[in-house]
């Protein structure tokens, strides 16, 4: 995975060959790409042995460089291979191939990596077991039958075990575990598919699981330790997992009672927990579609090696529970991610509730006594390993969005993220991103890392592995920080920690940093209008935005539409109690709401004398009142709980209301909602209609809105970002008009549209405006 | 003219000025020892270490349930005197009258203040009087020097604080804080909410006697979590707050309805003290003892292990508590 890492002198590897009848030919080929960390070098040497070419590999500079000689024909097939049939895990591609004066090497050797300081680091992220482990796995006669930690140079733990480089397994949490002979041996061989498998292990030398209950006396063999966890499953108890990257909560998914005990225990009264399905038929997925109705892209998704959870509609009569995600029609499903999991799963047998073992908004525990103590009243047994999880990856997340998946959140086996900027940041940045679903991200050269999925950010275990990540990704990528970049919101964790830091620090308003994000995902020439919709943030003006359309390019954006902005009453509670929201609207309107929670008008009181009442546009906002007044939901526990239900309750199409869009005070062109305040307030109408109607006034906002700027302005395309466009319904609903208005639409697709881009979008956001193209 | 309101001339040095004086502040507070014709008044202090303070106050509305500005005048004074371990005995005041301000009132307040001054054992012994043009002030607004003596005993102070020392409060917080706001912006009287003003001494003689007491302060402006913040600034511990901060339940619904933190509303008569942890129980005891501690809890703790000010919720989780801005926004929604 790094060029910096081997210091070895001699070649790693040689490989005789037999001197070839035919005319030779030279070539020097050149493959960049995700080619380390992933058994790409092993590959090409046994490539080249299959073809009984001569020459070398090496690592050179994050690219990977060959010289291969042999006969004419068999050189072609050779380069052809060297793409078709690549490891699973890399992502080849070749970038030059340079004809040489004919060689007579007579052997291939995997030459010493270059030590050249620039190399170009890739930290792979953790990936599900590949096919040959999981033969191994099935079969009585191999060493590693039934052993929970198999993996090669495939497969396996990465991200969550590296703790410094260089990549050798000294530096990994298997530094503990001496290898015994034989995976030595296999270690040690460049034939062999686990040479340089850094957390190689079998149940001689490697780690093991254990079972244990308060209280109780330890199961340490690990079959003992297994079967006592399914039996614990099986009499409906909750029992905490420790994974990849951290523990999950498990529990039968089939229960109504153990998923209530487990939402009771967990103070997650709705949340929806993920599933995790036991894997059987030809492609895996035939228990999930037992319960679920996947499309192609989920299915591909779902059976991937980062095996993510994916948002699936839920079969009608499928036998989940329905607590497992209360008045949603989708699932989070996943498939076993490691081999502990998928034995797991095997002897279970049916479908288990797996959500993260974490304390709510915090981000994943990953060791075995924190998790003991801090779970100690949620889970009534704990199956741990003693292999350690260095830093945190939570499950990742996708939905299909647009006709795409797309991720809600990065995680475990898709993260650090490395993506490429069309620009080049000057110097090396560190950008903190914002304060709900932290991540964070490193970004020099073209290039921007992101981390996984840390946590909502007001929590100190969610700073402390904030800070470690932060140093972690510096020392992995070998990059220290010259600059850090912060949410302008000075109340951010986030923006205080980087305050705190000795180097200087440049602050991004929070939708420049979404409108950022999504153009820095598609380079494309011509002005963007981006619509950055989302719960909010702070604007330019001091007020809370959320509901902004930005005209301009990443790096230098100018708010050119808003909605009528209107005041909060109680601040930051409104985000958990839709109800301020609808009553906002209401009394922003001159009108009474009847059902207000406020019993006796003292909130409605404060807001006249604008007592902690601040003023926002944010569209988020909208979906809030609405799921106040159509579901409900006065009252949530958890964020964007009252927006999902609301796009559950729509099916179909509904014309949508006109809302008048006019030029206010401040210049800005604002939409007044005013007039879909009355139909989601209508009791005569159903909920469904009511919702459906709401939807597609928003998303005939957004194309009225597009129209009216591309009257006055040029548009190259639009660009919709921001966690709003998580609602598939309103987002496919505005992509189609916008399209047949001629519009090209743009939605996030590497990255999630929410605030866990932020980070992307700053570092984005500075490298845009430095200029300098990459 | 009105005679029932305070004019330019009462602040001219004359006849109304001395009239005021003689007719409103001596008559409450010349028995107490206020000499109302000298420059300056001699006060007697029998040797150790005098203790001084002084505050302004300037609160809105001048009246409020459960106290008045000339109340809180006289324990918020005594109230720092008596943290910092010593007894308060004496008190100058000034008063700011804006022109126009009802003599009534003015003699009410002053009533009331006298009223507080005997109940905590100070005497008034030099005053001032100046008439503000109308519209240049808040209708009265009250300055204070506050003197006392060092009581035997420790000398509570933030250097003493040790990790793993305990925070009690001596009864519910945010009373003072909900009952003003709610009296300032006349949202109608709500006889459950009523400002806990009111003096600390027998709370802090009780505890000056514990050697393990480090440190004790009366949470008012900026609240427990202001204080917990001075804690860090000071020794750089982390302060954990455990999720045992007694709030009333009117204090804790007005707070939920406006979207206020309680931790960060005055109290005006309340002591939050750290102690070791090996007196933090006989501590509690000797403030249960007390009438105006029977509510007394433990709080929290310092923890060196923290870098920064956190509560403990109930739910097992942990959360900053952020330094107090002016009108903080939403940071989540």
């Amino acid at each position: 995975m790094n060029g910096k890492a081997a210091t070895r002198d001699g070649p790693l590897a040689e490989l005789a060959v037999s001197p070839a009848q035919e005319t030779r030919e030279s070539v020097r080929i050149t493959l960049a790409g995700h080619v380390q960390g992933v058994g790409f070098r092993p590959f090409v040497y046994r490539l080249a042995s299959r073809h009984g070419i001569g020459g070398r590999v090496q690592n050179r500079l994050g690219e990977v460089d060959i010289i291969a000689s042999g006969p004419a024909a068999v050189l072609r097939q050779f380069e052809a291979d060297l793409i078709a049939k690549a490891p699973p895990l890399s992502r080849p591609l070749i970038t030059g191939i340079e004809r040489l004066e004919p060689r007579h090497d007579t052997a291939f050797l995997i030459a010493a990596s270059s030590t050249d300081a620039d190399a170009r680091i890739f930290v792979p992220p953790d990936y599900f077991m590949c096919d040959d482990c999981r033969r191994e796995l099935q079969d009585p006669g191999d060493r590693r039958y039934r052993y929970p930690f198999i993996n090669c140079t495939q497969c396996g733990p990465r991200y969550t075990l590296i703790r410094s480089l260089p990549y050798d397994r000294r530096n990994t949490s298997m530094a503990s575990f001496p290898l015994c002979a034989d995976c030595e041996r296999e270690y040690l061989d460049p034939a062999n598919r686990r040479f340089h498998a850094e957390p190689v292990a079998c149940p001689a030398c490697g780690p093991r699981v254990s079972y244990e209950v308060p209280g109780a006396e330890a199961a340490v063999d690990a079959a003992a330790a297994l079967d006592a966890a399914i039996g614990a499953l099986r009499g409906d108890r909750v029992v905490a997992v420790k994974g990849i990257g951290g523990y999950h909560l498990v529990c039968d998914a089939s229960r109504a009672e153990a998923v209530a005990e487990l939402r009771r225990r967990k103070l997650r009264p709705d949340k929806p927990l993920a599933v995790m399905f036991p894997i059987a038929g030809d492609d895996g997925l035939d228990t999930v579609r037992r319960h679920a109705i996947l499309g192609d892209a989920e299915s591909e998704l779902l059976a991937s090696a980062a095996r993510p959870i994916v948002l699936v509609t839920r079969r009608p009569g499928s036998t989940l529970a329905d607590n497992v995600a209360p008045g949603l029609n989708e699932i989070g499903a996943f498939l076993p991610y490691s081999p502990l999991h998928q034995l797991l799963l095997e002897a279970f047998g049916y479908p288990l509730v797996a959500t993260s073992g974490n304390i709510s908004g915090e981000p994943v525990l990953t060791d075995n006594d924190e998790a003991a103590r801090r779970l100690a009243t949620v889970a009534d047994a704990f199956l741990h390993h003693d292999r350690p999880i260095v830093r945190p990856a939570d499950d990742p997340v996708f939905r299909r969005i647009g006709g795409r998946m797309r991720p809600l959140r990065l995680g475990r086996g898709c993260a650090p993220l490395e993506a490429t900027l069309p620009w080049r940041q000057p110097g090396a940045l560190l950008a903190v991103g914002g304060h709900m679903k932290g991540a964070l991200a490193l970004s020099w050269d073209d290039r921007v890392v992101v981390s996984p999925h840390i946590g909502e950010m007001d929590s100190p275990r969610s700073l402390a592995v904030f800070e470690q990540v932060a140093a972690d990704l510096q020392a992995l990528y070998g990059v220290t920080a010259d600059r850090i970049v912060c949410d302008a919101h000075s109340g951010y964790t986030t923006h205080q920690w980087a305050r705190r830091q000795a180097v200087p620090v440049e602050t991004v308003w929070h939708h420049e940093a979404h409108a950022s994000a999504v153009a820095a995902e598609f380079p494309r020439p011509g002005p963007w209008l981006v619509f950055a919709w989302d719960g909010v943030g702070l604007g330019e003006d001091g007020t809370l935005w959320g509901g902004e359309a930005l005209l301009g390019a990443a790096g230098d954006w100018r708010r050119v539409c808003s909605l009528r902005p209107f005041r909060l009453p109680g601040g930051e509670r409104a985000g958990r109690e839709p109800w301020r929201s609808a009553a906002a609207l209401h009394w922003e309107c001159g009108r009474q709401w009847d059902d207000c929670p406020d019993e006796h008008g003292l909130a409605e009181l404060a807001w006249r004398r604008r007592l902690n009442a601040p003023l926002t546009s944010a569209a988020g906002r909208l979906f809030d009142a609405a799921a106040a007044l159509i579901c409900g939901q006065t009252h949530t526990s958890f964020e964007a709980q009252g927006p999902m239900q609301l796009e559950a309750l729509a099916s179909s199409h509904r014309h949508p209301v006109y809302l008048p869009l006019t030029r206010g005070r401040n210049g800005i062109l604002a939409s007044d909602w005013e007039p879909l305040l009355e139909i989601i307030a209508d009791q005569d109408r159903s909920p469904q209609e009511r919702s459906e109607i709401f939807h597609a006034s928003l998303a005939q906002l957004i194309v009225q809105q597009a129209c009216r700027i591309r009257n006055e302005h040029e548009i190259g395309q639009v660009g919709l970002s921001g966690g709003v466009f998580q609602n598939r319904l309103l987002t496919e609903l505005a992509i189609d008009g916008l399209a047949r208005r001629g519009f090209d639409v743009f939605l996030p697709e590497q990255l999630p549209c929410n605030d866990a881009a932020l980070c992307y979008g700053q570092a984005a956001h500075l490298a845009a405006a430095a200029g300098i193209c990459a | 003219m009105d005679d029932d309101r305070i004019s330019l001339a009462h602040g001219n040095g004359g006849r109304f000025m001395r009239e005021l004086i003689e007719d409103v502040f001596a008559r409450h507070l010349g028995e107490d020892g206020l000499d109302t014709q000298a420059d300056a008044v001699p006060i007697p202090l029998n040797g150790g270490e005098v203790l001084i303070t002084t505050d302004g106050f300037t609160v809105q509305p001048l009246e409020f349930p459960g106290g008045d500005i000339g109340s809180l005048a006289v324990h918020g004074t005594t109230n720092d005197l008596a943290v910092a371990g010593a007894r308060p005995l004496y008190l100058t005041l000034n008063a700011f009258i804006e022109e126009g301000f009802e003599i009534a009132f003015l003699d009410r307040i002053v009533a009331s203040l006298a009223r507080a001054a005997r109940e905590s054992g100070v005497r008034i012994t030099a005053g001032d009087t100046k008439v503000l043009r109308r519209g240049e002030g808040g209708g009265l607004y009250l300055a204070t020097t506050g003197v006392g003596m060092r009581l035997p005993g420790v000398v509570p102070s933030l250097d003493r604080i040790e990790d793993g020392d305990i925070m009690i409060v001596s009864g519910p917080v945010g009373d003072h804080g909900t009952a003003v706001m709610l009296a300032r912006e006349d949202f109608g009287l709500r006889g459950d909410l009523v400002s806990d003003a009111g003096p600390v001494m027998a709370l802090t003689e009780a505890l000056l006697g514990l050697d393990g007491l480090r440190f004790m302060r009366d949470p008012t402006r900026g609240g427990i979590a202001s204080i917990a913040h001075e804690i860090h600034r000071a020794t750089a511990f982390g302060v954990r707050f455990e999720p045992t901060i007694p709030v009333r339940d009117p204090v804790q619904s007005v707070c939920d309805m406006l979207g206020y933190d309680p931790y960060y509303l005055a109290c005006e008569g309340r002591v939050l003290a750290v102690v070791a942890p090996d007196q933090a129980d006989e501590a509690l005891a000797a403030w249960r003892a007390l009438d105006e501690g029977k509510d007394a809890a433990r709080i929290g703790r310092i923890s060196a292990q923290d870098e920064r000010v956190i509560l403990e919720t109930e739910l097992g989780g942990e959360r900053f508590l952020e330094e107090l801005e002016d009108d903080p926004l939403p940071r989540i929604c």
